[in-house]
């Protein structure tokens, strides 16, 4: 992974004592709230219903087991034990007291780490592949991107005070698992027709209170020239964005009313323009440094089978199951991606106390080349694993609550904190989602693979427009409501769900997901047959049937 | 939607809350003009007294962030449209019975 250089450090460390002044003039009153929260929310720093809330950045949701066990540290000494693992790939801390959040960041820089750009309106963390560096189906590493868009985002002048946030997701299978079609710019990585490896740049995409898939603006730009790319898309947008009306400042609505065409008329003229005098032309030497801090590990020459971890399969059903759900197929023989599931039965979802955050670092650096990844569904990946390891680290997990088996399925779903936690939600979403859960994860195996999302305002943290099934609270003259959605995805084939009907009571919806999931086995034509496959051929009007067909 | 509260009538009890500066924690206007996390120690406000409650709180920015006035019973109880946001803010996460105010361990 990457190391911070000297000048990294620093410019962390500055940072840090820069915070420091500003909460000890907040908390004497030399600032009042109006001048400081600009401050705070450029370190992450939010107010929510019950105390501060801390957002501290994850780049590309890549952690050593140093960081994961600095992360339960400071849950135990300055929250309550616990995190919550973001659809951003970040972590959150719900309890934090402003007076000790400079403490709080010093102890991420000794780790490298910090919470800058997780919140106002900036280039936000670039998120990617979970399985980045590991996944067979990827035609190049993404992370050294990331790393660079990171480098180039970080604190960039011109793009410190965007109309509104910005967020960048980059993949490089062609299984989309990034979601990069719902972000204001998606990155995949593709090879042109002389076999060299680019990127499709996709733009203006975004859920919200308007959602948007992405647009194609250019099929295939090189390596070299991605970041002057970028930066003529950034100009175009920090021109023309609306600063006048918050809820339209986003680069999807400038996209969309000038037209995609239009738009990318405008990119192309200003990456003419910037060309000539302006060009980065990001160096291949420079491209080559950063990709070397993302070196495989040494992997082992191994067998594509593990006769161990058959013979364990054979003896242990929970563990047959959670491996049949769990894992992911490795670039390297006789390896596997671990998916550890943070949507056991009755927590809510992508939470993880200290204690838990402690095994997974120990398994990581045990069992995964000290290699752990945060997912936007909100599971943590042990990136690199042997097959013949398999079964001590299933046995480890299960043992810290972890060994839930149901990664992609009806259970494993995205969820914001609702308004158990959030300043800005109208209904409460973690209560619902346990609800789901408690009914879908018996059925989770005989299911199939599922994707359902629940936001707890239209803000759509918990991506509910590209759930399979979508649900979003709403407040009805103080009564929490929830409107379904069916169809939305966010693969390679992204589409935004439609609405079902009327919203729902918060006691009705278990039961009625309960009569969807038994429509969806009624229709199906074998186990093969996935919901959101039966979904798209038979249409969305079965499943409202029984969505509203109540005894 | 929170973040846009609803306009309160005069005559309609009122406590005043907001959030505690150094630790974030959900505070209301004492009769003593002092903050406290107990809701069962608020004033209760109507009238006039509610916006000058109000005004003292906006203008004691080291003690209190975001100040406004929420909706009680004349016993003191929430009451209003934001009662279920209000009673989450006053006792804690509904999901996590073991922490917050419900728990005793603020």
């Amino acid at each position: 992974m990457y190391r911070y250089d000297e000048f990294d450090q620093g410019f962390v460390r500055d940072r840090v004592a820069q915070f420091r002044d500003q909460v000890s003039r907040r908390l004497s009153g030399e600032l009042d709230e109006a001048h400081f929260k600009p401050l705070r929310l450029q370190n992450g720093v939010y107010l929510q219903l019950h105390a501060y809330m801390l957002r501290v950045a994850i780049p590309y949701g890549q952690l050593s087991s140093v960081q994961l066990r600095t992360l339960a540290d400071i849950a135990d000494k300055y929250d309550k034990g616990y995190g919550h693992f973001t659809t951003r790939q970040n972590i959150q801390y719900n309890w934090i007291a402003l007076k000790d959040i400079p403490d709080v960041l010093e102890q991420l820089a000794t780790v490298e780490m910090h919470a800058i750009q997780t919140s106002g309106n900036c280039i936000r963390n670039v998120t990617s592949d979970q399985f980045a560096g590991a996944a067979a189906d990827e035609i190049e590493d993404p992370r050294p991107w990331c790393e660079i868009l990171r480098q180039w985002s970080m604190v960039h002048p011109e793009f410190a005070a965007l109309p509104r946030k910005f967020k960048i997701a980059v993949t490089a299978a062609e299984h989309d698992r990034a979601a990069v079609r719902v972000h204001d710019i998606g990155l995949h990585m593709k090879k042109n027709a002389a076999g060299e490896i680019g990127f499709e740049v996709i733009v203006g995409g975004g859920l919200g209170r308007t959602p948007y898939i992405g647009v194609t603006i250019k099929d295939w730009v090189s390596q070299a020239e991605l970041l002057d790319y970028l930066e003529a898309i950034m100009r175009v947008y920090n021109l023309h964005g609306r600063r006048d009306n918050k809820y339209k400042a986003r680069i999807k609505i400038l996209v969309n009313e000038l037209t995609p065409e239009e738009f990318t008329r405008q990119v192309e003229a200003e990456y003419a323009a910037q060309r000539d005098h302006e060009k980065i032309a990001l160096p291949q030497d420079e491209i080559d440094r950063i990709a070397a801090y993302f070196a495989p590990p040494a992997f082992e020459t191994l067998p594509e089978t593990s006769a161990a971890f058959e013979e364990a399969k054979a003896k242990d059903e929970a563990f047959a199951i959670w491996a049949e759900m769990n894992l992911q197929p490795h670039k390297v023989p006789g390896y596997t991606s671990v998916t550890i599931s943070l949507k056991p039965l009755g927590i809510a979802p992508g939470d993880a106390t200290s204690d838990q955050m402690r095994v997974m670092a120990d398994i990581a650096k045990a069992y995964s080349f000290d290699d752990i990844r945060v997912t936007h569904i909100q599971n943590l990946v042990l990136a690199h694993v042997k097959l013949d390891d398999l079964y001590n680290v299933f046995l480890a997990l299960d043992d810290a609550g972890l060994g839930a088996a149901n990664v992609d399925h009806g259970s494993d779903l995205i969820c914001c904190p609702g308004l158990d936690y959030c300043n800005l939600a109208n209904a409460r979403s973690i209560p619902v989602a346990m609800d789901i859960q408690n009914m879908l994860a018996p059925r989770d195996k005989e299911l199939g693979k599922l994707h359902i999302n629940i936001s707890g305002c239209i803000n759509a943290c918990g991506h509910h427009h590209v759930g399979h099934i979508g649900i979003l609270g709403v407040d009805k003259k103080g009564e929490e409501f929830y409107q379904i959605t069916f169809g939305g995805r966010a693969d390679e084939k992204a589409t935004i769900g439609d609405i079902a009907g009327p919203g729902l009571k918060q006691e009705d919806v278990t039961p009625a997901l309960a009569r969807v999931v038994d429509r969806y086995m009624a229709l199906r034509k074998s186990p093969d047959d996935a919901f959101i496959d039966v979904l798209e051929r038979e249409g969305h009007d079965p499943f409202k049937e029984a969505l509203y067909a109540a005894d | 939607m929170s973040s846009v509260r609803p306009k309160l009538k005069p005559a309609i009890p009122k406590v005043v809350t907001g959030w505690n500066t150094q630790t974030g924690r959900t505070v209301y206007l004492t009769a003593q003009e002092d903050w406290s996390e107990d809701i069962a120690d608020a004033a209760v406000f109507t009238g006039d007294a509610a916006d000058h409650a109000l005004t003292f709180a906006e203008e004691d920015q080291t003690r209190v962030n975001d100040p406004y006035v929420t909706e009680v019973d004349e016993n003191g109880q929430i009451a209003g449209r934001e009662v279920l946001r209000e009673t989450i803010r006053a006792k804690g996460p509904t999901i996590h019975p073991d922490l917050g105010k419900q728990a005793g361990n603020a």
